[in-house]
């Protein structure tokens, strides 16, 4: 069956496979399955019993201990696609989600890749290419030089030439690069060649690669970065920035829209450069233009992500717009339906990332059992989860366990929503990053709005930690709940379904909720 | 009862009173010296992670969980975590077993066999967690009973590695 928003479609589908796991699948699942289509989920053995693989319509095995078993492997999902009659595959974030071979595969075996082409997904994944697209265009870029140094031949002449005339400090950048691999920073000439062998083997370790190329580095810069929406029949528009600038060695941490360093004519003008930046690879789909804005007031290209972003909320909650959504419809070959007039600013969004890591152990990864795990709710207070009470925190994923995004009428009543979020957000069993997270948005450095993307690694780590709390209390509170019986918790998911009278397992009262007349 | 809280040293002890379902502190100890408390009335709440906490005649509410000999509590928006001790341990003891897995990592060597007699101290495994090398040593004189991981298998965090008799 195929929903009444689709019907006038020239490409409709009623399925949808989501080749992604986490919070990022459960957030795709609930839009296709809002749309009135069937979503279908893939799952490896640690993931057998987790929220995305429960809410999916059908949810498909994948066999393998590695994520190129599974999660990484093109030809299994194709397959499982085929399988579950999926006309078309949503790749999430991270993943597939920038591999041009992937949505070519996609496209090639009849399936609807909902995404932009692989030659677009191609050209900005490749720094050096993307550069000079943008130059082309008409987008400004960081000052630099577009010449490739491959890391097999004899480079260090020519290096040495394009570094002196970009000038220092300057930045090393792997071309294939991303999440802060292979970028080093070069401050004085003599350095030159230890940090270029150092970005070149990074490169090389982490994505098979070791070109670098030159640019100046900016520091005391923002982290601003423009959302954008194009259908398949040449309309663009933009849908606001995004500001994180709250980072942690390249990290993005907390999240926000709009930007309190952006005014409506800058607005403006990112706005064009990225819908300039979107229109030079015909773009298609939902994208995102990273920016850097510097101090003087001036912005550069920094990269295009041709997928959805971890921090997409945001954008949602100040205009409105289901960006999952859209993704659907333009894939479906619907226009865009709204136009850059239309697009409006309603309050504002903040985004914190809940991560499963110790801030105390220079954020160590955290693992353990969620005994309880109660998220806050109410007005404006939105949960993107892709983890339940009982579930196991492990190794093998990302640490990433939700977003907390709150929308309110101005900045400073997000941050307080958010703090307060933040306070009432119950997670124990795992050390979390809550309390991190709400001392750095607490921070009056944050609280002023601003912040540049060095801020969190040049801040001693004692201004984000919490007072050491009372040990009397504690001890009390411990030894009181042990002494009344509260707080125990089995091995299994399905103990907390246990009722404290009857001592059974799912009491009908409790697992049905039936209404008596 | 005696407690220790995450990253603060000394142990506590703590004597309770209850009456029709509340909860007192009777006297609290640290390191063995009776020491001053607030007043604080606990009781329990229908939910059970949940119990009221009354400090100085100001009402808060705490989550609580157990998991393993920890206890995490959820209070005014912090969340702490605190281990139940044997009686008689005192804060040089070991809280979390020497034998077990720091942190989820690969066994990188074995240097015992199983019904081997070795000496407190005696290195019996390496294994490699987080890029880094930990050593796990007897913690006391003993015989090999059980070698549970050999070398190159993945261990989880608190998975048991060795296991030493008498």
């Amino acid at each position: 069956m195929i929903p009444e928003w689709m019907k006038d479609a020239p490409n409709p589908f009623n399925t949808v496979l989501v080749a992604n796991r986490g919070e990022i699948a459960v957030r795709i699942i609930k839009a296709v399955q809002e749309a009135g289509l069937r979503a279908i989920a893939i799952y490896s053995e640690p993931d057998k019993d987790s929220l995305h693989t429960e809410m999916a319509n059908q949810a498909i095995y994948l066999p393998g201990d590695s994520l190129s078993e599974n999660y990484l492997n093109s030809e299994a999902i194709i397959e499982a696609a085929k399988a579950s009659g999926a006309q078309a595959i949503h790749p999430g974030y991270g993943f597939l989600s920038e591999r041009a071979d992937f949505a070519e595969a996609v496209e090639k075996s009849g399936i609807t890749w909902i995404g932009p082409s692989p030659e677009a997904i191609e050209t900005m994944g490749d720094k050096i290419s993307a550069r000079s697209r943008m130059i082309e265009s008409g987008v400004p870029v960081i000052p630099g030089d577009e010449v490739a140094i491959p890391d097999d031949s004899d480079h260090l002449g020519t290096l040495a030439s394009v570094a002196a005339r970009v000038g220092y400090p300057l930045l090393l950048k792997a071309s294939a690069g991303g999440g802060g691999k292979g970028m080093r920073i070069v401050r004085e000439p003599k350095m030159l060649r230890t940090e270029y062998e150092a970005a070149a083997r990074e490169a090389s370790a982490a994505f098979g690669d070791g070109t670098v190329y030159v640019e100046r580095l900016l520091t005391g810069a923002r982290h601003i970065e423009i959302q954008i929406l194009a259908d398949k029949y040449g309309n663009c528009i933009h849908l606001n920035e995004r500001d994180c600038s709250l980072q942690r060695r390249h990290q993005k941490v907390i999240e926000e829209a709009p930007s309190s360093a952006v005014s409506d004519e800058l607005r403006k003008s990112m706005g064009e450069s990225a819908v300039l930046a979107a229109k030079s690879v015909d773009y298609v789909g939902a994208g995102t233009v990273e920016l850097l804005l510097s101090s003087n007031g001036d912005f550069y290209f920094l990269e295009m992500n041709t997928r959805l972003q971890v921090e997409h909320p945001v954008t949602e909650m100040i205009t409105g717009v289901d960006l999952v959504h859209k993704q659907l419809e333009i894939a479906s070959g619907l226009p865009l339906g709204i136009s850059q007039d239309s697009m409006s600013i309603s309050g504002h969004s903040i985004e914190a990332r809940i991560y499963a890591e110790d801030a105390k152990k220079g954020f160590l990864p955290a693992i353990g059992k969620l005994a309880l795990w109660r998220p806050p709710t109410g007005p404006g207070i939105r949960v993107d989860s892709g983890v339940k009470e009982g579930d196991e925190v492990t190794v093998n994923f990302d640490p990433m366990l939700a977003k907390l995004i709150v929308h309110a009428p101005s900045r400073m009543a997000a941050i307080r929503r958010l703090e307060l979020a933040l306070s009432s957000f119950v997670a124990l069993g795992v050390t979390t990053n809550i309390g991190f997270l709400r001392n750095a948005l607490t921070h009056p450095a944050f609280m002023s709005g601003n912040i540049t993307t060095d801020f969190l690694d040049n801040t001693p780590m004692s201004e984000f930690t919490s007072e050491d709390p009372d040990p009397t209390v504690l001890v009390a509170i411990a030894s009181a709940a042990k002494r009344l019986g509260a707080g125990k918790y089995g091995v299994n998911t399905n103990s907390r379904m246990i009722d404290d009278h009857s001592g059974h397992a799912y009491d009908p009262f409790i697992t049905l909720s039936r209404r008596l007349p | 009862m005696n407690w220790k809280i995450s990253e603060i040293d000394e142990i506590f002890s703590i004597d309770l009173a209850e009456r029709d379902g509340l909860i007192t502190v009777s006297s609290i100890n640290s390191d063995g010296q009776n020491i001053e408390s607030p007043e604080v009335i606990i009781s329990k709440l229908d939910d059970r992670s949940r119990v009221s906490v009354e400090i100085n005649g100001k009402l808060r509410f705490a989550h609580v969980a157990k998991v393993g000999d920890k206890w995490w509590i959820h209070l005014d928006g912090d969340i702490f975590t605190i281990s139940e001790l044997e009686k008689g341990a005192k804060s040089s003891d070991k809280i979390e077993g020497g034998l077990t897995a720091p942190m989820p990592g690969t066994v990188l060597d074995v240097m015992v066999r199983e019904g081997q007699r070795v000496r407190e101290g005696q290195p019996l495994m390496t294994m490699e967690a987080m890029k880094m090398e930990h050593r796990i040593v007897a913690p006391k004189a003993g015989e090999v009973l059980s070698i549970n991981f050999s070398q190159g298998e993945r261990v989880d965090m608190g998975s048991v590695l060795v296991e030493l008799g008498d």
